[in-house]
């Protein structure tokens, strides 16, 4: 590893710890970590807080469990403080609580991936509640920025599903 | 033992049923609306969902949220508190439906004793005393005048499709009987759209006595002897207290054994409250059973030792109430508890807001069962109850005497609180010499209007 990484790795470890992450990944093609910290250190997981600091952060999605198409930016270091990706970037949060697809059904091709653009009231994914299939609409007009949650993740009311760049 | 266990409620119960699960080292799951985000028992529980926004019909009481919360949680068991979904049969068929244990009674008992007039039947059948009162509807004014004489005056005509006091009149003697028969008609006629009046029993000043049973899975019953709550402003509990000074060991034996023959009879499983309202002359009428943990559950176990909620988590889990409870059930000392209410003490409008002072008393005797803390939030979309306080000594005496330098230094400050209302009513005569029933309340209420009319 270059220094370069070996600083910027020990600051994102730094940043992870303070907020209390206990787990992380991330594949940046040449480079592919994993972190994962004692439950003691870092208290109940709480999968809100989780998906805001990757949020802030701008890493990428754990590359082991997300379909290719998701593959997202490579990582940037944490440590001057976290990125500002929140300018015109709308939010679509899951309405229920439930268990979160991208795909109609497994194996079958996403509903959405980075870069394309959706309409409101789209559907957008899925969230399976008491063996439901709900489908999720897109509450704005915009581009899939990226995904924020992962295949067979459990989800609750509230949770950040994907980042939207709305054309004004 | 359950391997996990959501807790579908909030406020100091969750807590209650988190810290039981805790010391019985079962795993929790604690569901929260956004408005609870930094409560208590979200902070406490190994795992915590959010399930809706704060109005308690999108979160709390959304049953598809809380069995959705229970399913990816993978919880086997529910714990549904008191309020909310804990009467709730529809509920507790759903938890069934999807194989998680829902800890309290079968549906279908729950459905019975919610039905009023079913459970009234049930429990006549049990040979429970009930209020007398007509079967069904009085279709005349002498129908209603027999009924009367057979019953006893005083009684009461209520409206068949009413409520909240309209279409309801006190009748004392034969000669009122035909005016007050009609005035309720049409003020249930003009309120309802129905008119039909049906007739009670009428007690004058009752006191409130509630038996606590506790049923296992294997047809054994026990009952943990009662509580009195009289003490009440509006029908909401202010005060309650254990034992009750006007219960005497033989009626306690007669209603114990009763309750426990008709609890099996019912086939009742888990916790329960079975309320009655107690005349002058100590007799005892059934009105209603809670098929759920009461909030005032602390004083039966500060009185006779065993800890109900694990009861209920046991009991669910499959064992039995000889492996539960002790050989012998006694009564050691006495136990009050105040509900502290986040309201104004004489206006009572709710007071929701931040706390910025909240010192909880401690000491010998003194137990506090509170979700609150400095710096949290009340919000305003929920009951008002704060926290429990709960005074135990060895006999009444003591107990008041704990539970007043308790309230003294029960400090909050940011919202106002019941806790000036607690000292007056402690302050009491009546209220110290156990002179008192439901009418109580009203009474120092209107003596306080009186006292401030007089000139300083």
């Amino acid at each position: 590893m270059k220094q370069q990484d070996i600083d910027d790795l020990r600051q994102l470890i730094e940043f992870l710890k303070l907020h209390g992450v206990a787990e992380f990944d991330v594949d940046r093609g040449d480079l592919k970590i994993r972190l994962k910290f004692n439950q003691a250190e870092t208290g109940p997981s709480n999968l809100h807080d989780l998906a805001g600091l990757l949020r802030s952060a701008a890493p990428a999605v754990p590359a082991h469990t997300a379909p290719p198409a998701h593959h997202a930016a490579a990582v940037a270091p944490a440590a001057p403080g976290p990125e500002s990706a929140e300018q015109e970037v709308h939010i679509v949060k899951s309405p229920i609580v439930g268990t979160f697809y991208g795909s109609p059904s497994p194996g079958a091709e996403p509903f959405v991936t980075p870069g394309d653009h959706v309409e409101k009231g789209q559907v957008i994914c899925i969230v399976e509640a008491m063996k439901l299939m709900n489908e999720i609409e897109s509450d704005a007009s915009g581009e899939i920025v990226r995904c924020l949650v992962t295949n067979g993740q459990p989800i609750e009311f509230g949770q950040p599903l994907y980042e939207i760049r709305q054309r004004s | 033992m359950f391997r996990k266990v959501l807790i579908a409620n909030r406020n100091e119960i969750a807590l209650r049923v988190i810290n039981a699960c805790r010391e019985l080292g079962i795993p929790t799951v604690a569901v929260y609306s956004e408005a609870d985000r930094n409560s208590l028992h979200v902070k406490f529980a190994d795992e915590a969902i959010c399930i809706g926004p704060p109005r308690a019909a999108d979160s709390y009481l959304n049953v598809p949220a809380v069995i959705s919360a229970a399913e990816i949680a993978d919880v086997e068991a529910i714990h549904p508190g008191y309020g909310l979904l804990s009467e709730n049969a529809n509920f507790a068929e759903v938890c069934r439906a999807s194989n998680i244990k829902f800890i309290g009674p079968p549906p279908e008992v729950t459905r019975l004793m919610g039905e009023k007039e079913k459970a009234r039947q049930a429990m006549k059948r049990a040979k429970v005393p009930i209020l007398p009162g007509s079967d069904g509807v009085l279709a005349t004014e002498e129908e209603a005048q027999e009924c009367a004489e057979k019953i006893g005056y005083p009684v009461i005509l209520k409206a068949k499709a009413g409520g909240g006091g309209r279409g309801m009149r006190v009748v004392r003697n034969a000669d009122e009987s035909p005016n007050l028969y009609r005035a309720a008609s049409t003020e249930a006629a003009n309120a309802f759209g129905n008119g039909e009046l049906y007739m009670e029993k009428f007690i004058e000043n009752p006191r409130h006595i509630e038996f606590q049973v506790l049923a296992d899975e294997h047809g054994n019953v026990a009952t943990l002897f009662e509580r009195e709550c009289s003490i009440q402003r509006r029908h909401q509990k202010l005060i309650e207290e254990a034992p009750s000074l006007q219960v005497t060991p033989k009626m306690r034996e007669e209603i114990g054994k009763t309750l426990c023959r008709c609890m099996g009879e019912i086939g009742y499983q888990n916790a329960g409250t079975v309320e009655f309202l107690m005349d002058a002359n100590r007799q005892l009428y059934f009105i209603e059973m809670n098929t759920r943990i009461q909030v005032e559950h602390p004083v039966t176990e500060a009185i006779t030792g065993v800890d109900l909620v694990k009861a209920q988590l046991r009991i669910a889990a499959g064992e039995k109430l000889s492996d539960i409870l002790p050989a012998k059930l006694e009564i050691r000392g006495h136990a009050i508890e105040c509900r502290i209410n986040a309201e104004h003490p004489q206006k009572f409008t709710p007071s929701a807001g931040l706390i910025t002072a909240f010192n909880v008393p401690g000491g010998n005797g003194i137990r506090v069962d509170t979700a609150q803390y400095a710096e949290g939030v009340v919000p305003p979309y929920y009951d008002s109850l704060i926290a429990k306080l709960i005074a135990y000594g060895v006999d009444r005496e003591e107990a008041i005497a704990r539970m007043e330098r308790a309230l003294s230094q029960f400090i909050v400050r940011g919202i106002e609180t019941s806790v000036p209302l607690h000292q007056e009513i402690f302050q009491d005569a009546g209220f110290r010499a156990g002179e008192f029933d439901t009418g109580f309340m009203e009474r120092l209420l209107a003596k306080r209007i009186e006292d401030e009319k007089q000139p300083a």
